[in-house]
């Protein structure tokens, strides 16, 4: 029996073939929209070719024969500048006579478990304590809610500061200090969608059947406020890559002869003048992994809830989304034609 | 079965037969009230809407009890304190012999197996971000009865005995119809073979040929699993169709109780008989021939409800004692013992309640104008 021949049989949409539609699940559809977006898809890769270099930067380093923190004595000139880029040192050197490639490489590495590490546990934490802000409500709600503002209102550079000159600085406390500023956002989310979820009637339904409130929270609540978490939680990566680099800048972060972009930045300053790959390089690599992350960030909000019209959009209208499921209904052919 | 119930909940009703076996359900006076607070930092407590003031109510095994009203009446409230939602203000409700009045959760758990709730919106009562199957299953998993394989299974056999297709397991709510959603609700209401099912509003959401299939469905379920139902609507002959007993709400108490037949036919109270009036016939020579009893005036806020008899002063029959005394919900001379209403002047039989409907409109004219 052809499709076309049970959409005339006039029978109950119980009756229909189970066949006959695809269902495509929000986060299905979502991963479409996400997909045929151009410069998502451009970021994405970029983040993945960073992803790869931080990975391989052993590689590089042996690939060049230069390790991160050996200093060569031919790597800078008579008067202890730094290097251009040459066949020896791709990217030049820096005022120590290290390659700067693979210094610039080995920061990846920084940037990117710090970034992605103090992310996934703002994501925890702030998750976590919107959801039992916004389902307990009353006093806890009320404790939590003051606690969250109080967090949203430090700054951050004088506490990290006063942080790490008590504690001394190294790469677990800055994973921490990051984590700490960034959870009470995501917090203050997820609470509000939280309180007015609680109010609908399926998660009346849930208490009904005497589901316990964790069992509410994370299984009737949370799949419904991922989506702006996931939004947030791409764009919190950046976030936490340039505060890691504001750190190492200040010499508040990881501590030399480790190589971070931020601590790179932070030497090149006094020989920009004469070694302008020293600055640029750096600068260059972090405009484009934070830039890389934003776009990821739109992407993913647009693909999760399009709305607005974006810059790029027009190039999207031109090219039809794709057709969800084999079309119900046979084209119609023209009458005239004979069989 | 038949004898005096020896039930908590206040009072011998006589069972007079029909269906309706022992008591399984029973309300003592349940008040449920809102607190307003204002304040600052201390919240004082100013005001309180009364949403179910004083609700004495007995539901057998294996019948239907229709519940009426219009909004506001505290039923939607009502439905909730049953089901254990909301924690009552005062009263007391026995469920099966056993005291369920504002039980923590973790002892009211093994109540939740026996007591379910169909909602009444189809669209906001499933979770759009959960499957069907998951949601369905959600009571096997809740409780520990089924999982996995097991679970799936009994899930299929849920969806098949409400008019499902089986092979939708895996999909959204999203993708489903109006009707088709409320059937989804059914079943999971089903799930664990509860003995009370408060259905609040089923079909006020859905057209009316999805009404229909959605009643018979009920029904059907009634039969084949000894369910008993508190049927909840403002339609009054949608609970023509379903109810075997009814009673009518007015701002948080019964106005009215009685078997379906004595209600809708030889009803006491006047507010019984304006909303009778009120309910459209599809008859048009019917409708055309009835005389409609048009109330004075808007149903009072919950939060300031008048004295005595609630309905006093819209009522055509109103006394001095009516603002004065809260009538009691009793039988009246000449009733079954079933029949019971809480009024002071109930209307007699072939009583034209119209006529003075429109004097106290008329006496009240000069200062609505």
């Amino acid at each position: 029996m052809s499709l076309t021949e049970v959409q005339f049989a006039g029978t109950t949409v119980e009756e229909a073939p189970a066949v006959a539609i695809q269902g495509r699940s929000p986060w299905q559809l979502a991963w479409r929209r996400l997909r045929s977006d151009r410069m998502a898809v451009a970021s994405a890769v970029v983040i993945l070719l960073l992803c790869v270099v931080a990975l391989i930067a052993p590689l590089i380093a042996s690939a060049v024969g230069h390790p991160p923190a050996t200093q060569y004595p031919y790597g800078t000139t008579a008067q202890g500048l730094p290097r251009p880029p040459s066949g020896q040192f791709l990217l030049g050197t820096d005022n120590l006579g290290r390659d700067l490639l693979v210094r610039i490489a080995y920061g990846a590495r920084v940037s990117l478990l710090v970034g992605l590490s103090s992310t996934a546990i703002a994501v925890i934490a702030g998750v976590a304590v919107g959801l039992f802000a916004g389902f307990y409500g009353g006093v806890i709600d009320g404790m939590l809610a003051r606690f969250i503002d109080v967090v949203l209102a430090f700054p951050y550079l004088i506490l990290a500061l006063a942080l790490v000159t008590v504690v001394g600085a190294s790469l677990p406390i800055v994973i921490a200090v990051i984590a700490f500023f960034s959870w009470a956002a995501l917090a203050r989310i997820v609470r509000g969608q939280t309180l007015s979820i609680k109010e609908k009637e399926y998660i009346e339904a849930a208490r009904a059947i005497g589901a316990s409130p964790l069992r509410i929270m994370f299984i009737d609540i949370l799949p419904n406020v991922i989506a702006p978490v996931l939004v947030v939680a791409t764009l919190l990566v950046p976030t936490a890559i340039v505060f890691e680099s504001t750190l190492s800048y200040l010499g508040l972060g990881i501590q030399p002869p480790t190589a971070t972009w931020g601590n790179i930045i932070s030497d090149s300053q006094q020989f920009y003048q004469v070694a302008w790959w020293f600055l640029i390089f750096p600068c260059a690599v972090l405009l484009i992994a934070t830039l890389a992350f934003n776009l990821l960030g739109d992407g993913v909000r647009d693909a999760i809830d399009p709305g607005t019209e974006r810059v790029f959009a027009a190039r999207r209208r031109r090219r039809a989304l794709p057709v969800e499921g084999p079309p119900l209904v046979e084209p119609p052919r023209p009458a005239i034609e004979e069989e | 079965m038949n004898a005096v119930s020896a039930s908590a909940g206040g009072g011998a009703f006589p069972d007079s037969g029909t269906a309706g076996g022992d008591v399984l359900l029973s309300l003592d006076n349940v008040v449920k009230y809102y607190p307003v607070r204002v304040g600052v930092v201390i919240k004082r407590e100013v005001a309180a809407v009364k949403a179910v003031d004083g609700v004495d109510l007995e539901i057998r095994r294996g019948e239907t009890l229709g519940l009426v009203g219009e909004t506001g009446c505290g039923k939607s409230t009502l439905a909730r304190c049953i089901a254990g939602l909301h924690p009552v203000t005062s009263g007391r409700i026995t469920f099966d012999g056993d005291d369920i009045t504002n039980l923590s959760r973790r002892k009211m758990r093994p109540f939740r197996r026996d007591i379910q709730m169909i909602f009444q919106d189809p669209y906001g009562s499933l979770n759009p971000r959960r499957r069907v199957g998951s949601i369905i299953g959600d009571p096997f998993s809740v409780h520990n009865i089924a999982s996995g394989e097991e679970r799936k299974r009994r899930v299929q056999e849920l969806m098949e005995l409400v008019g499902l297709n089986p092979e939708h397991y895996n999909r959204f709510p999203a993708e489903f119809s109006g009707g088709q959603r409320q059937r989804i609700g059914v079943a999971r209401a089903l799930a664990l073979r509860p003995k009370l099912i408060i259905c609040d509003e089923p079909v006020s959401a859905l057209d009316v040929s999805i009404q229909a299939q959605i009643l018979n469905l009920l029904e059907d379920l009634q039969s084949d699993f000894g369910l008993t139902y508190v049927f909840i609507a403002h339609d009054l002959s949608v609970v023509r169709h379903v109810s075997d007993r009814v009673a009518v709400m007015y701002l948080g108490r019964i106005a009215e109780l009685g078997h379906r037949a004595d209600v809708y036919d030889s009803a006491r109270h006047p507010y019984t008989n304006a909303l009778l009036s009120a309910a459209p016939a599809a008859d048009p020579d019917e409708a055309a021939a009835r005389q409609r009893i048009i109330l004075v005036g808007d149903v009072p806020s919950p939060l300031a409800p008048p004295s005595g008899c609630r309905f006093h002063p819209r009522c055509p029959k109103a006394e001095e004692i009516c603002g004065k005394t809260d009538p009691v919900l009793e039988v009246k001379p000449g009733d079954p013992e079933t029949h019971r209403t809480a009024c002071h002047f109930p209307v007699g039989r072939g009583e034209d309640l119209a006529r003075a409907a429109d004097a106290l409109r008329a006496d009240a004219e000069p200062t609505l104008g």
